[in-house]
């Protein structure tokens, strides 16, 4: 029981970092990512590699990730300036179609199909981590820093530009805001933070494969940020701790198809998405009846 | 020989394309609704298809389903999903959010139905004969070429000329005028779901029996369908026929030089250079923002 919950803990925080950084883009910048596995993929690879060949330490493999994370980045941004909305979606969604197809065919790094195995736990400071008691503290710490940085960020005048550009971008390029630099930082930064999900999800499971970077995991990620509420700072998380608690709450109704969980978990999320939109555009932690993301 | 081998498949399958594409581009043209759960309404003729086809109750009667499903979920989902959200406020945003959320809920019902692998329509016009020299063409190839040549001839006279389809027209220019000149713009949103529902269906079947089916295509019949209305400009319904028919040759012809896994990062970089180069696509007029 004990060892379960930790592992729930472990991945909702790993989850979390990804919801909030997904909305970091989506919420304050609005950019509307499907791609936001991809990155998550990058920065689980690439620590996995610096972790393999290089060195297991956290100061070698969590800089490589976000380093990595925020260079590819820039393929994601570029198209984010130039246009937003439906034309974004499409983009991304083609991004993270061809990253599948990268990082099941690229074996010398990715480890095609198969995924890597064996990942060396990651080392803080000459201390092995790999026991989830132990681990539990280092992803909530990775999970603390993520936030204080994004709370940092959305509450500075950085914060207040991003805000203005979703809501109008060309008001905001009137007042001499620099909208396409204020959108490429805020992407990068968001694809860092992202990869820094990505090595704390390799290292715990010593085993990563493309199924976790694929179409799926960005929707999900998506479902997180919508179901908890766009554009506020506890939603992401209510979002990925609900999202991830519903596998289990449903094992518990008997009278459910147990081998169909995963679908069943979709179904209700996808209704949960559709529903919202219709009576609850804000999600559940978000005003009532207000567009606090997505005003064109 | 490769190559005009690979022409014709290209052709087939932009055919297909095209009309899956167009679909979407006239709904979306038309209401500005992103019907992102297209790519649903593919799954369910399909599926539907096909369910009629294992239970023996033969072509027409399959055809008739899959369509009756297609019109009926169109318009139910714009009744019951699309219209209560843009009493609202009706952004781009949620209304993509909660089409999408619907695709997921198709995707794993038709799942659990059907199971996740592949299933194939069969049929004996899929088998390839021997046409020229090393040229092996299956009769579904002509049919799926003809079959979107028929559909477009008749959307091009309906678009023209018919009463309807020039409300359709003058809804994506100016919905207020619309409104103002007494037309009901609601009833003329459900008519471009009818139409844009029914011009799946073909490409649905004809899918289904050559490359078959999964229930997880949905994403990949959205990409395309996206991919070739921006790339023929958004409004454009003969630009987005083009870029299906140009998106469907560039897979195929790609073959001659990367293995087929490659085949979707070929759309996605067409895309991605018009995004960047030429955001309002081919035939487009207004531009991205």
């Amino acid at each position: 029981m004990e060892a379960y919950l930790l592992n729930l803990v472990i991945l909702i925080s790993i989850y979390s970092i990804l919801a909030s950084t997904l909305n970091f883009i989506m919420g304050y910048a609005g950019i509307y990512s499907l791609a936001h596995a991809v990155f998550f993929g990058v920065g689980a690879y690439a620590g996995t590699y610096a972790a393999m060949h290089v060195n297991a330490s956290i100061f070698i493999s969590l800089p490589v990730a976000m380093v990595a994370g925020a260079v590819l980045s820039l393929i994601l941004a570029l198209p984010a300036l130039r246009v937003r909305g439906e034309y974004f979606v499409a983009a991304s969604l083609g991004l993270q179609v061809l990253a599948v197809t990268i990082f099941s065919e690229w074996k010398s790094v990715t480890g095609g199909i198969g995924g890597l195995v064996g990942i060396p736990p990651v080392n803080v400071a000459g201390l092995d981590i790999f026991k989830p008691g132990q681990f539990v503290f280092l992803t909530l710490a990775a999970l603390v820093i993520v936030l204080i940085i994004i709370n940092r960020l959305v509450h500075s005048s950085f914060g207040r530009s991003l805000r203005a550009i979703r809501d109008s971008e060309s008001a905001a390029a009137a007042f001499g805001k620099n909208v396409p630099l204020i959108k490429t930082i805020s992407v990068v930064i968001s694809a860092a933070l992202a990869a820094v999900a990505g090595v704390m999800y390799a290292s715990y499971l010593s085993f990563i494969n493309v199924e976790s970077f694929k179409l799926d995991t960005s929707v999900l990620i998506m479902a997180m940020v919508i179901i908890g509420g766009t554009g506020t700072q506890a939603g992401p998380i209510v979002g990925a701790a609900l999202l991830l608690l519903l596998p289990s709450l449903i094992s518990y109704l008997d009278f459910l198809p147990q081998t169909e969980i995963g679908a069943i978990q979709q179904i209700i999320y996808g209704l949960g998405m559709a529903l919202l939109m219709i009576y609850r555009p804000g999600g559940i932690i978000g005003r009532k009846k207000h567009s606090s993301a997505g005003k064109e | 020989m490769l190559a005009l081998q690979l022409t014709i498949t290209g052709l087939q399958t932009g055919a297909l394309y095209a009309l899956t594409a167009v679909g979407f581009s006239l709904i979306f043209g038309s209401t500005r609704i992103f019907h992102f759960a297209h790519g649903a309404t593919f799954i369910i003729a399909a599926y539907l298809f096909y369910f009629m086809d294992i239970s023996g109750y033969g072509l027409f009667l399959g055809i008739v389903a899959a369509t009756a499903g297609a019109i009926a979920f169109g318009l139910l989902l714009n009744r019951f999903v699309y219209v209560p959200i843009q009493r609202d406020e009706g952004s781009f945003f949620t209304v993509f959010v909660a089409s999408f959320g619907i695709g997921i809920v198709v995707e794993n019902v038709v799942g659990m139905i059907f199971g996740r692998g592949f299933v194939t329509i069969q049929t004996p016009l899929s088998f390839s004969t021997e046409v020229m020299d090393g040229l092996f063409i299956a009769p579904l190839s002509w049919i799926s070429i003809l079959c979107a040549a028929a559909f477009f001839g008749i959307l091009w006279c309906f678009l023209k000329f018919s009463h309807m389809g020039m409300s359709l027209r003058a809804l994506a220019d100016n919905p207020e005028l619309v409104r103002v000149f007494g037309l009901n713009p609601r009833f003329i949103s459900a008519c471009a779901f009818t139409i844009g529902s029914i011009l799946v269906v073909p490409a649905a079947i004809i899918s289904g029996a050559t490359s078959g089916l999964n229930p997880a295509m949905g994403h990949h019949v959205m990409l395309i369908s996206l991919a070739a209305t921006i790339v023929g400009g958004i409004g454009s319904v003969t630009g987005t026929l083009l870029a299906g028919l140009v998106l469907g040759l560039a897979e195929s012809l790609a073959l001659l030089y990367v293995d087929s896994q490659w085949t979707e990062a070929v759309t996605f970089a067409i895309l991605f250079l018009f995004i960047m180069l030429r955001p309002s696509g081919l035939l487009g007029r207004s531009a991205a923002h």
